[in-house]
């Protein structure tokens, strides 16, 4: 038996890049990927999982995806957020989720002020989110970062409270760009809102290197397929 | 050096009422999109034209 195909929201907003990848790199491991346009005011019906992919939207100018939290199509992000829908942010949708107030801190410039592409190795703090519900805390994950904007700050009391709320879910193995403790990626309090700088959806197939990122996307499809299932009994 | 700042300038046109209303307005946009007050402060400099 094969199981249901969830649908999956893939928004794209000027200047992304990534939003192609993303939509195939789901495709790939059973999901249906649905392109959404950052005008959309909602969701399509019955999406069970958002992903804000990475790339430049509106051109990074003023600040990465600070012009991006204003799009029309945040509004439903963060409904879809706030009734606990699976949202994955990657590199430049951390970015947006960052500057959006749905997930904590800010990414600045790279401490070496460089552009960086490689691939990294991240550890898995937190195995209680859906993302990450596949995974082993402790686990190593090779996944490419490939960013000019990966270093996460938070200030003391901030890092405090992120830390002690479990929301610290990838740490980088080394200090990669500078981030606070080699933050990776981060989740909201629920868990259901998870942003990063490496790139899942780069690394699911092995023809290509690493497959680090398929553990996650696979989380995020199991999450939007239990979703939907709800939907169908009527749970919406 | 002694000292250094590095910033950005941001010039706006408002239509307001008056001085005050028009600040007020261009605070709001400060404080939601045009500085991110985790990394930066900002200042503003009002004057009727």
């Amino acid at each position: 038996m094969t199981e249901p195909r969830p649908r999956i929201a893939v928004v794209t907003f000027p200047g992304s890049n990534d939003d192609g990848d993303a939509r195939l790199a789901l495709s790939h491991l059973g999901a249906e990927a649905v392109p959404v346009w950052h005008a959309a005011t909602a969701l399509p019906d019955d999406v069970g999982g958002v992903v804000l992919p990475g790339g430049f939207s509106y051109g990074d100018y003023l600040r990465c995806g600070a012009l991006a939290r204003l799009a029309p199509v945040m509004d439903a992000v963060r409904t879809f957020a706030a009734e606990g829908g699976p949202v994955l942010g990657i590199c430049n949708g951390f970015q947006i989720l960052c500057e959006a107030g749905l997930l904590p801190g800010v990414l600045r410039a790279n401490r070496q002020l460089q552009f960086l592409c490689a691939d990294v190795t991240v550890r898995v703090e937190s195995d209680a989110t859906p993302f990450t519900s596949a995974c082993v805390r402790g686990e190593e994950l090779v996944i490419p970062i490939k960013h000019g904007e990966g270093n996460w700050m938070a200030d003391d009391r901030l890092y405090t409270d992120v830390v002690e709320r479990g929301q610290v879910v990838l740490r980088y193995t080394e200090d990669v760009n500078g981030s606070r403790d080699r933050v990776a990626g981060l989740a909201n309090e629920n868990g259901n809102v998870l942003g990063l700088m490496p790139h899942p959806e780069h690394a699911v197939d092995p023809l290509l290197g690493p497959t680090g990122g398929a553990p996650l996307l696979e989380g995020l499809i199991a999450a939007a397929r239990e979703r939907v299932a709800d939907y169908a009994i009527g749970g919406r | 050096v002694t000292s250094a700042r590095v910033g950005r300038l941001v010039d706006l046109e408002v239509a307001a009422e008056d001085v005050e209303t028009a600040r007020a307005e261009v605070e709001r946009m400060c404080a939601e999109l045009l500085a991110n007050t985790l990394i930066e402060s900002f200042e503003i400099v009002a004057e009727a034209p």
